[in-house]
């Protein structure tokens, strides 16, 4: 009220000011009157001008104490205040970059009073880095001990990786995520892809590298795994890698009061590590995923989803015939109970089973994993797996394993985890390994998707 | 002519209180938000919150049925100061809902318009723990912050939502009104404890203390999300027992067993103070969270 009243009456004394000027101005040349009265009358003008912008100015100074001064005293005050008073300050666009000084100034009056305004805080802490991308870093450090594992070879100890991530809005309609993994086998672009969020029709797409949406398990960072290995159905079926490719993903939700349902449709360009290999343009890789997800209580929810995809064979040096098509079925299913009101308790069980029919094999190849894992403290887990994944190229022969595990958060920010399995490759060979992980993370890697 | 024009008029009022007819609906992220909104609201909007009031706020699941109510949500009001940080950008992003993104007026972050404290100086890094890097974000603790919130609710609500303005308005008038005799009953209930010596779990106390001049000395958490270790309790115990410690208070979400150990070697009395509406069914709004917190404060120390 204080600001808008001297704001008018400033307004108005500066329009007087400017009518005489004009008056003063004009009338000289008009008259015609002798050369000094004009000189005088520049002169004149000159002091008025000048008197003029100092008045600017006090009244920008007054202006700025007062909004200032009405931020500082708002707790003192005892007496009902006007509301609209309040409002001007806090909508005031001018002052909502102020910074009230003194913490102090706004103690408590003792009496229980209470008419406070809202105060403007500025949130400009490291404005000029607005625009960098979040990054971060997470290493995933691994040691092995235990039988000789020529199925899945490991070192003794090993920095087995570290991912870059680089995370940041691109525009109004698109964030860019990508992530960099720094191995002893040198850097590779892991993801980098682009995902279109103001779609209509409440469709999402992603454009870039990225992980299929086939199941769970290979969707999954290492730092998001609840084990230090892959489990054999998706490093036996989906390549060492996973299923990771160049391409398209659009994803869709449909309403309904039943449970979330959410439709994905991906091509991609066809070329996946021992699984796909695009011979020519248009061999593309396809992958649908169609996920249900609902709260069974205000602590539990459970998840299904089912994948399929299918693309062309790479050949295969244990297969005589060429190319060919190489497709997927998949289910998933997890069970997941937090109770709310608990920081130091939860349960996940999972499943997830694969089916896989490669030309040239006989028959199909069956695989799946079981898993659980219990939080039974603040920063530990306590879980096991089963597996069980017969060869993608010999349907013949199946591979089967069971793991323990132990989980130890020490913060957000990083875990260690130890793992014995026990595993069956066929006849040939069985080995029984420990497995240790610390991943450590650092800079500002965002919260991940459920 | 004139009745032509008066049906003309007609008409188009009808048009517009249709267009308007249509509830705003309205999301917060955390129960105490919830409350206030809704004094402000009324039954002229619909509230709903994401985290419960028995659910520690800093770490909420990112459930896909948290999409599906974040869809149609014409406003979304948050805590912020990165409390929800760890899981509401990926709520965001997925939600398919342009009109609630920050920096439109569908996104309302009230910490904009509050009195902060604890705003770190200087650097910060995670070997402090989970330090809030841009002060305490609990902010709402303190009654005159509710007020702020509450103005900045009924300014945006009335923005978004004009033909009901005048009711926000009102609403928001009637709520500091009672908010404020409610106020003047807790400082009268607490003024005998000015300056009482308290231990807290989490630093979630902070605007709380200032307003009703209890001094928290000690933290049973080492450092801010770090849970309890030796060497920190056997000093909190000796800090407890020279400053003559009178209640170690715990969020509901926490573990007892160290504040209990704490207080059986001290004297001290466990109190398990609530930081937010619904963490019990009694306590189903901003004004009873208050009545309850400060009837048994004053209990412990009595």
């Amino acid at each position: 009220m204080y600001m808008t009243g001297f704001g008018r009456h400033s307004a108005r004394v500066t329009f007087f000011l400017a009518l005489f000027i004009t008056v003063v101005a004009v009338h000289p040349l008009q008259a015609q009157q002798a050369a000094s009265q004009s000189q005088e009358t520049q002169q004149q003008i000159e002091a008025l001008r000048m008197r003029l912008d100092q008045l600017d100015r006090e009244a920008a100074a007054i202006r700025d104490a007062l909004s200032r001064l009405a931020l500082t005293t708002q707790a003192g005050k005892t007496e009902a205040d006007d509301l609209t008073t309040v409002e001007t300050v806090a909508a005031n666009p001018a002052t909502s970059v102020e910074v009230p000084g003194d913490p102090d100034a706004s103690q408590s009056p003792g009496d229980g009073s209470l008419d406070p305004q809202v105060i403007a805080n500025a949130s400009n802490a490291g404005a000029s880095k607005v625009f960098n991308p979040d990054i971060s870093v997470i290493a995933n450090f691994l040691g092995h001990a235990g039988d000789t594992n020529s199925f899945d070879p490991r070192e003794s100890l090993s920095l087995d990786e570290a991912e870059v991530a680089f995370e940041a809005f691109v525009d109004p309609y698109a964030k860019a995520k990508f992530f960099f993994s720094a191995s002893p086998e040198g850097v590779e672009l892991e993801e980098g892809y682009a995902t279109f969020i103001a779609l209509p029709f409440d469709l999402t797409a992603k454009v870039g590298k990225m992980k299929a949406l086939f199941g769970k398990a290979n969707t999954w960072h290492p730092h998001v795994s609840p084990w230090v290995d892959q489990p054999l159905v998706i490093s036996g079926f989906l390549g060492g890698e996973g299923l990771n490719d160049s391409g398209i993903s659009v994803s869709k939700v449909f309403p309904n009061s039943f449970a979330y349902t959410e439709g994905t449709l991906e091509v991609f360009r066809g070329r996946v590590d021992g699984v796909f290999d695009a011979e020519n343009a248009n061999d593309l890789f396809y992958n649908a995923h169609l996920k249900f997800f609902r709260d069974l209580t205000e602590s539990s929810n459970f998840e299904l989803g089912t994948s399929f995809a299918r693309g062309t064979a790479e050949r295969s040096e244990d297969l005589a015939a060429a190319g060919g098509s190489n497709q997927f079925a998949g289910l998933d299913l997890t069970y997941r109970w937090k109770p709310l009101s608990r920081s130091d308790r939860s349960f996940i069980g999972r499943a997830e089973l694969i089916a896989n029919d490669r030309s040239g094999v006989d028959g199909n190849a069956f695989g799946f994993y079981t898993a659980a894992q219990y939080q039974f403290a603040r920063r530990w887990s306590a879980g096991f797996r089963l597996d069980r994944a017969e060869r993608s190229v010999d349907p013949s022969m199946s591979d089967r394993g069971v793991s323990a595990l132990l989980t130890f958060w020490p913060s957000e920010f990083s875990q260690l985890r130890g793992q014995f399995r026990r595993t069956e490759y066929g006849n040939e060979q069985t080995s029984n390994e420990v497995l240790l992980q610390l991943l450590f993370a650092i800079g500002a890697h965002g919260a991940h998707t459920f | 002519m004139k009745l032509k024009l008066a049906l003309t008029a007609l008409v188009f009022l009808t048009l517009t209180t249709n267009a308007h007819a249509a509830k705003l609906k309205v999301v917060t992220t955390t129960a105490d938000l919830a409350s206030i909104a809704q004094e402000i609201a009324g039954d002229r909007a619909s509230i709903s919150s994401i985290a419960r009031g028995y659910q520690d706020p800093h770490s909420v699941e990112t459930k896909p049925s948290f999409l599906l109510q974040l869809r149609q949500t014409d406003l979304l009001v948050v805590v912020g100061l990165e409390l929800e940080a760890g899981w509401l950008p990926p709520l965001l992003d997925q939600s398919r809902n342009q009109k609630i993104r920050p920096g439109t007026s569908g996104y309302l972050d009230v910490s904009q318009g509050v009195e902060i404290l604890d705003r770190p100086t200087g650097t910060v890094n995670r070997s402090m723990g989970d330090v809030h890097a841009m002060g305490n974000p609990h902010y709402w603790l303190d009654p005159a912050n509710a007020v702020r919130i509450a103005i900045q609710i009924q300014q945006r609500l009335g923005q978004l939502d004009p033909s009901n303005a005048a009711v926000y308005s009102s609403r928001l008038g009637n709520f500091k009104q009672r908010l404020n005799e409610a106020n003047k009953r807790w400082t009268a209930q607490l003024a005998p404890y000015r300056g009482a010596k308290v231990v807290t779990y989490h630093n979630s106390w902070a605007s709380f203390a200032k307003r009703y001049g209890i001094n928290v000395v000690g933290y049973v958490e080492p450092k801010p999300g770090v849970p309890p270790s030796p060497s920190h309790t056997f000093q909190l115990i000796k800090l407890m027992k020279e400053q003559r410690v009178k209640a170690v208070l715990v969020e509901p979400y926490f573990d007892l067993k160290t504040p209990q150990s704490v207080a059986s070697r001290t004297g001290a009395r466990v109190l398990v103070l609530f930081p937010s509406v619904g963490a019990t069914p009694a306590v189903g709004d901003y004004i009873k969270l208050f009545d309850r917190n400060v009837s048994e404060l004053v209990k412990v120390l009595r």
